[in-house]
């Protein structure tokens, strides 16, 4: 699985996915719907599937002393990596922007705990859409991608929307921290949770796929 | 002792179907998989690794089932198909780093040996390879983790006379140091070079499993001047085929001693054509 990894940083990685990290960056906007932020973190991973498909990956590594299933399991790994990477400097981000704009966010959820608590899930969406139908056939990387991020845009807007029509959202998850501290840790960790375990689904699912894939 | 051997593989497509394919490959020995365009090589031998799944069948290299001891057997063979379709743009040195990483038996001696015998500059990328360097670029890869056995699939396609002739020529040094060759063609004479066994398929099925010698042997061309010098012979003739100056026909060895009519030996082109064309009718 090491030597798997160092494949996918050295011979995928795109170099659009690095600079979609550092767009994390958006969050120091003004009154916009910060969930879009992690959408750029998705399109890092589009990048690498389809760079692969241009480059022959699937082919130079299926001639590699690894099972099929390795391949799938590197690249979500791979996935996680990039998805925990933006997180981090996301969070980093948010920080900034409290110090310097405050938390609060007329468009919609603020720059809070519960933010990155339904981000976590949003990506967990993402991995579990898009990851089984992309292994099912990697060719058409960017009909898997187009359905993953609908749908994460559709959960987006939901989202948003419960903080100008839900009491809970409204008068306790959508505060500047460390109101409601322990609703917002809740939230986080419900993310967290359901983060690991789509990832997890979305990867026995696309392993069962790609094995029975003729490459 | 067979490096390779497959039972009864079957895989089945809308079209087409492979149908109860079975050979062997045995040690030291380079076989030549021929059949036509669509006849199944390719399907067969990405079977063998289960790019493509089969339906049913076995296949075991070294002795080992490949379904139960996949990282095994791969850690011992080498696959390349028709040169590197991969990372065109990457350059030759980065593309080895990152597959030496997956072989303990990596030899960087043995590399570095193969990329002066092959006269291949690591600084490019495989888009400013040669189709022919492109095919000794990967033979490179698969010999410096010391694979025993070499699959290859049409390996000499698209390859001019003279690059043909040097790589048929590595196959035959490689055998000498022990390697065993499995390759792919539809291209005869490069059979006629180097193979010690010959497989043959067609419509997915094989057709013939032999020494490349005695199965020339087993054959005889025949010519007629006209079609009523056809007729007495008609039953026992293969993949009669009309020409300019009358036609011609296979014969059976054992057909022809036994019914006396004048037959040349067959030479492989002229075995397939008329095999082919009896399995049309």
């Amino acid at each position: 699985m090491k030597a798997l990894l160092y494949k996918e940083f050295r011979l995928v990685t795109h170099p659009m996915t690095v600079l979609f990290l550092l767009l994390s960056a958006m969050l120091l906007i003004p009154n916009y719907p910060l969930y879009v932020t992690f959408f750029y973190c998705t399109l890092g991973i589009f990048f690498a599937c389809l760079g692969g498909r241009e480059n022959g990956d699937v082919f130079y590594s299926v001639l590699l002393p690894v099972q099929k299933r390795d391949l799938v399991r590197a690249r979500i790994l791979f996935s996680v990596v990039f998805e925990s990477a933006q997180m981090i400097l996301a969070v980093l981000f948010s920080l900034l922007r409290i110090r310097l704009l405050g938390a609060q966010n007329a468009a919609g959820m603020d720059a809070n705990l519960a933010l990155f608590g339904f981000s976590m899930l949003l990506l967990g969406i993402f991995n579990l859409t898009f990851f089984p139908m992309y292994y099912k056939n990697p060719a058409k990387v960017g009909k898997s991608f187009a359905v993953a991020s609908v749908l994460m845009f559709v959960c987006i807007l939901i989202l948003e929307s419960f903080c100008f029509v839900l009491p809970i959202f409204k008068e306790n998850l959508d505060t500047p921290d460390p109101q409601f501290l322990s609703e917002k840790c809740f939230v986080l960790l419900f993310g967290v949770i359901f983060y690991v375990g789509l990832t997890f689904a979305a990867d026995k699912i696309a392993e069962r796929r790609f094995a029975q894939l003729d490459v | 002792m067979a490096v390779l051997e497959i039972e009864k593989l079957c895989k089945r497509y809308e079209k087409f179907a492979l149908q109860n394919v079975s050979f062997r490959v045995e040690e030291g020995h380079i076989v030549g998989f021929i059949g036509r365009n669509g006849a199944g090589k390719t399907t067969v031998l990405k079977s063998l690794l289960h790019f493509v799944m089969p339906d049913s069948g076995e296949v075991r290299f070294f002795g080992q089932d490949f379904s139960v001891h996949e990282q095994a057997v791969k850690q011992k063979i080498g696959f390349v198909s028709g040169g590197v379709r991969f990372y065109p743009k990457k350059k030759l040195h980065t593309i080895a780093e990152v597959t030496s990483r997956f072989y303990p038996n990596w030899d960087d001696t043995a590399f570095k040996a193969y990329l002066q015998r092959f006269s291949l500059d690591l600084e490019k990328t495989p888009e400013m390879l040669s189709e022919g360097m492109k095919v000794k670029f990967s033979l490179a890869l698969a010999l410096s983790h010391r694979a025993e056995l070499l699959i290859l699939d049409e390996p000499t396609s698209g390859l001019d006379p003279v690059s043909r002739a040097e790589l048929l020529e590595e196959f035959l040094k490689l055998q000498k140091e022990g390697v065993s060759i499995l390759f792919s063609t539809h291209i005869i004479s490069d059979l006629e070079k180097c193979a010690d066994d010959i497989v043959y398929i067609s419509n997915g099925r094989i057709l013939a499993v032999a020494p490349l010698q005695s199965f020339l042997e087993s054959y005889r061309a025949v010519s007629f001047a006209s079609a009523a010098e056809v007729q007495p012979f008609r039953g026992c003739l293969i993949g009669l085929t009309e020409e300019k100056r009358g036609c011609s026909a296979l014969l059976t060895d054992a057909d022809a001693q036994r019914l006396k009519i004048p037959a040349a030996p067959a030479d492989l082109e002229q075995i397939m054509v008329h095999l082919e064309r009896q399995a049309c009718v």
